[in-house]
């Protein structure tokens, strides 16, 4: 059956990878993904800002994003730019229709990717036999006692403390060779904690 | 046997050289209803040639079968070269020795012509832009009309791409058209990659 | 190719012995962009008369540089690439290369991991093969068939679309399982899908398998002998066409396969034909085994589906070969590295390459108007050549 295209929209799958959208808010600009980008197609520019100290507090520093910007005519959308994101700032939207007559145009800037974020759909729930989701096993467990407190990071991201032993013991890697045994110490600039983030409403929480 | 259509190459760098060509005095003068019949009839009947390169040639297929089926939009997928043809698509990696036939049977399209690039590889060479024979987009070779993002774009992102040429087609006039493509059409002196210049002994 | 060279002497003894009739060879240009060419091969045939004396595949018009380009990407950034070569399979192409580091890391991967990428990999070849079995009748003069071929592979590639988010480059693979976890209700869909494609599949057979003008173009031409096929290291499909049995999925078990009852199909006659029929049962086999990996999966114990990975991931020094039996023949990825976290050198040992070469051995004393015939048979991805 032909799909009547520009009178009916298609219906995509909420995994599809269309378009990638921004939430300014959730991103600290620690470069990850202008990192591993396989064709470094991400530009990120910021600078420092250095808050105000809380009383008594030393002064704090953090990252202000200047410029965000994705070369759609370079991205071969892998989406590993989504799935490094520590801070869920990426998200992907199943639009498509953006083809442009310049090609400059096709380097989206911050507020055009922020503008992507209406069309990103939920997230899709997972198979029965799927592990459940981390945030789930936590919700579990009987609170641990307050070792964690001694993290130095000031929880930036509610999952990330408590996910590491859980889920070394669920999947260890067998023999290792030179596999170090337990990952690197985040070696994010924004490791030393930036005060709780706002998180906007609209995307969902990623579970993954 | 040449690789490279040298004597309109040449044109490529002179463009006044060669009598403004048009559809007739009619288009010329043409008051704006008849400019509108004559767009309106050239936006509707695009006989398109499928430069097919790379894995954006199977998504052009799928475009061109029946669930997208393009020729709803009077893109007529037969034509049997370039001669026959009107829009060029150009889908997939541009590599440094295949940039010369491209640029060839792009001359050899008949006025007025369009291209659409369609996917990351003929945008800007894509996922292989840092590879050490991949041109670094097809714009540097032909002019471009409609950049279709995506890598591969889905069939329905090049059906948009087409909507976006129909329009840019609607507003036009053919002399704004020709004197369009000359101005973006890369001259010989942009072409800054060795492959690209007229091979010096033809193989 | 005894038959073959048979033919040519036996063509050249005729226009020795008729010195009026005698032409002068003529070099005819394929390509490198031709109508019949899926991408852009060029071929370079000397001709006597409508003879084929001499025929040499040109390549390297696709050329990207892939190789080079993942000495200087992670592991990660290499999977992207690799589905590129050859983007009719772009999902057993990723399998090659981190089966590759999971064997150098020594990484044991998820049973869930190991089906689902099972049941991909046979979705992807189902998939690769119906864009043959289009666009082969396509080439010999039935446009009919590709556009049921396409209404099967839109209605696969919606599933793989659905897990994975994209339609031909699918990104899913990760060193040590896969990227994500299966949408619910996913294994209905699939089993849906192969449904579907199954039965509707003798609409496509149907109409062309047992077309006359079909079997008279195909049947007897191209012949390709086993000896050639060891000779230049055809694999896949084309060379179980020819008698050659050998399967790596059978043979040398990789992923789950080694669990599964699979069906070696084999033709002896090795033409054009046979070849064919040789991608239209691997469809039903194919199908048949995506059935039994969706049935096995909804029996498999709660699990994740990928490994935990270190931040930066470093495989050991060492070197190791690893080859998958992709749709169009044997994938081999040659894996050096030197404890970094780039490969020194990953080296693409890609089937369609091969192939092509027996273009060479094959053409020679076959018409023009049957070489569209052969090259549409030999069943060839431009990228996969020229990677």
């Amino acid at each position: 059956m032909t799909r009547q295209y520009p009178e009916v929209q298609p219906e995509l799958p909420a995994r599809s990878r269309g378009v990638i959208a921004l939430v300014e808010e959730n991103c600290t600009s620690c470069m990850l993904c202008a990192r591993e980008c396989p064709d470094w197609c991400i530009y990120i520019d910021s600078h420092k800002e250095t808050l105000p100290s809380p009383e008594g507090g030393r002064a704090r520093t953090r990252n202000v994003l200047d410029r965000f910007a994705i070369d759609f005519s370079l991205c071969m959308y892998c989406g590993i730019c989504i799935e490094v994101c520590p801070f869920d700032a990426l998200f992907w939207s199943p639009e498509f229709a953006y083809s442009e007559y310049d090609i400059r145009d096709l380097l989206h800037e911050k507020d055009r990717l922020g503008g992507w974020l209406e069309s990103v759909p939920p997230p899709p729930a997972h198979d029965e036999k799927a592990e459940p989701a981390k945030e789930l096993q936590v919700a579990a467990r009987p609170p641990r006692p307050a070792r964690d407190a001694g993290a130095p990071a000031a929880a930036p991201a509610r999952e990330r403390p408590v996910r590491e032993p859980r889920a070394a013991a669920v999947r260890a890697i067998k023999p290792p060779g030179s596999l170090p045994k337990r990952p690197d110490p985040d070696p994010d600039p924004e490791g030393n904690g930036s005060g709780p983030r706002p998180t906007r409403g609209e995307p969902p929480e990623n579970v993954t | 046997m040449d690789c490279m259509p040298r004597k309109s190459e040449n044109a490529g760098m002179a463009p006044t050289d060669l009598p403004m060509p048009s559809m007739g005095p009619l288009s010329r003068v043409a008051p704006k209803p008849m400019r509108f019949i004559l767009n309106w009839g050239r936006r509707y009947s695009l006989w398109v040639f499928n430069f097919g390169l790379a894995c954006c040639a199977i998504e052009f297929i799928a475009t061109s079968m029946s669930r997208h089926d393009f020729i709803r939009f009077g893109v007529i997928p037969f034509a049997n070269g370039p001669r026959q043809a009107d829009l060029m698509v150009v889908s997939g990696t541009v590599s440094d020795k295949m940039a010369p036939a491209v640029r060839r049977l792009y001359e050899q399209m008949p006025e007025p012509k369009y291209v659409i690039s369609f996917g990351a590889c003929s945008n800007s060479g894509g996922p292989y832009w840092d590879s050490y024979c991949v041109t670094k987009g097809v714009d540097q070779i032909v002019p471009v009309d409609v950049y279709v993002p995506g890598c591969p774009p889905r069939p329905e992102a090049l059906l948009n791409g087409i909507i976006r040429l129909q329009e840019k087609i609607a507003a036009e006039s053919l002399p704004e058209r020709y004197t369009w493509a000359r101005s973006h059409s890369p001259s010989g002196e942009t072409l800054l990659r060795p492959p690209l210049n007229p091979p010096e002994a033809p193989v | 190719m005894a038959n073959v060279t048979e033919n040519r002497e036996q063509v050249v003894g005729i226009g020795a012995g008729a010195k009026e009739l005698a032409t002068e060879d003529m070099v005819l240009n394929i390509g490198p962009q031709h109508p019949s060419t899926h991408g852009v091969l060029r071929l370079r045939l000397t001709l006597d008369g409508e003879r084929i004396s001499q025929a040499e595949p040109i390549v390297g018009y696709m050329h990207r540089g892939a190789e080079k380009l993942f000495e200087v990407r992670d592991y990660r950034q290499i999977i992207v690439l690799a589905n590129r070569h050859d983007w009719l399979s772009a999902f057993a192409n990723e399998l090659g290369v981190v089966l590759a580091v999971e064997r150098m890391l020594g990484m044991e991967v998820p049973i869930r991991a190991v089906w689902t990428r099972t049941l991909l990999a046979e979705l992807n070849r189902i998939l690769n093969h119906l864009m043959f079995l289009g666009s082969y009748p396509l080439e010999v003069g039935a446009i009919t068939p590709i556009f049921y071929a396409f209404r099967e592979r839109e209605t696969l590639q919606a599933v793989m679309e659905e897990i994975s988010g994209g339609r031909m480059h699918y990104m899913f693979n990760r060193v040590g399982g896969l990227k994500e976890e299966l949408p619910q209700g996913w294994l209905d869909r699939v089993a849906d899908a192969v449904h579907q494609v199954r039965t509707r599949l003798p609409n496509l057979e149907n109409l062309i398998h047992g077309n006359e003008i079909f079997r008279a173009r195909t049947r007897g031409v191209g012949i390709l002998t086993p000896e050639a096929i060891m000779q230049y290291g055809v694999s896949g499909p084309i060379a179980r066409a020819s008698g050659v049995d050998f399967d790596l999925r059978r043979d040398e078990p990789y992923l789950a396969y080694g669990e599964l009852p699979v069906k070696v199909v084999t033709r002896q006659e090795g033409d054009c034909l046979a070849r064919f029929e040789c991608l239209l049962d691997q469809v039903k086999v194919s199908l048949d085994l995506a059935d039994l990996c969706v049935d096995r999966m909804r029996g498999l114990p709660q699990g994740p589906v990928n490994q935990r990975l270190p931040k930066v991931l470093k495989v050991p020094e060492g070197h190791t070969y690893a080859w998958t039996e992709n749709p169009l023949g044997i994938n081999g990825y040659y894996l050096v590295s030197r404890g970094e976290k780039t490969p020194w050198r990953l080296k693409l040992r890609s089937a369609s390459y091969n192939n092509i070469q027996a273009l060479k051995e094959m053409l020679p004393g076959q018409l023009v108007a049957d070489m569209i015939a052969i090259l549409g048979s030999m069943f060839f991805v431009v990228g996969d050549i020229d990677k």
